[in-house]
């Protein structure tokens, strides 16, 4: 069996990756706000979203976190009138993608502070690890 | 005298182990803060640790199997007030997470400078 000192920094470690995955997507989607298409009426960019498991890890012995899919919002696109995009139809209609800047910027700060959260924990356990190490020091 | 410090070296290890799978518990429920329908864990309080004194099975013959021990590590669900379940059915407060991350660390830093207190006195007396 492995020491829980060490289970925890993987469990940390699997929780500060599954964040990072998140916050991949969300500045994916920042990034693409204003994708459109390139032919009249094609579909622009689709807001990518993620969702998490948690997941029992036979050798850890312990529930680590893992990014269980990434999935495509199937929310309907916002029409905007701009007759002179290249991506518009006959009704100078332009389909925008179904980015919500406010909500990826709420998603940023959550995975932001979940991320400091692991971080914390993962920093915690090795001063620990340290704390029974350095018994041997002044022995 | 003498073995009330032994014995103290004996709870001080318990303690120790008692404090890491805490932080265990306490790591899962951290990297499972946005996980939905995730229940936040915590492990028995010590003092249940230090009270059951578990009965173990006498292995004479190599076909004995043993009964798995270290109910150290037993996890329990935490019990938490409905209306603080998010709508995806967690129920992790990650405040209330990391003040028990601060506990853990205080505890463990004591024991261990118990620890080394009392080494340093058991080898005063040896030099």
């Amino acid at each position: 069996m492995q020491d829980s000192l060490q289970t925890a920094l993987r469990i940390a470690a699997s929780g500060l990756q599954a964040q990072s995955t998140r916050l991949r997507i969300v500045s994916q989607n920042i990034a693409n706000a204003q994708s459109t298409g390139s032919m009249p009426g094609a579909d622009p960019y689709s807001r990518q979203t993620v969702s998490f498991e948690s997941e029992m890890d036979r050798t850890l012995g312990a529930n680590v976190v893992n990014v269980k899919s990434i999935g495509v919002d199937s929310s309907p696109f916002k029409l905007e009138h701009d007759p002179g995009n290249p991506a518009a139809d006959e009704g100078g209609m332009v389909k925008m993608p179904n980015v919500d800047v406010l909500t990826e910027l709420a998603d940023m700060r959550e995975a932001n502070r979940s991320y400091e959260a692991n971080l914390q924990v993962a920093k915690q356990s090795a001063d620990m690890l340290n704390t029974t190490i350095s018994l041997m020091k002044d022995a | 005298m003498q073995l009330s410090s032994v014995y103290l070296f004996e709870v001080g290890s318990q303690k120790a182990q008692w404090l890491s799978a805490r932080q265990t518990a306490i790591a899962a429920n951290v990297a499972n803060a946005n996980t939905p329908g995730y229940h936040a864990v915590d492990i028995q309080p010590f003092s249940a640790v230090l009270d059951s004194s578990p009965i173990e099975l006498a292995t004479t013959n190599p076909a004995h199997l043993s009964l798995p021990q270290s109910e150290t590590g037993a996890l329990r669900e935490v019990e938490v007030d409905p209306a603080e379940q998010t709508l995806s059915g967690n129920t992790v407060n990650i405040e209330q997470q990391m003040i028990n991350l601060e506990d853990v660390n205080r505890d463990y830093t004591m024991g261990s400078n118990i620890r080394r207190a009392f080494h340093q006195l058991l080898l005063s007396a040896l030099k």
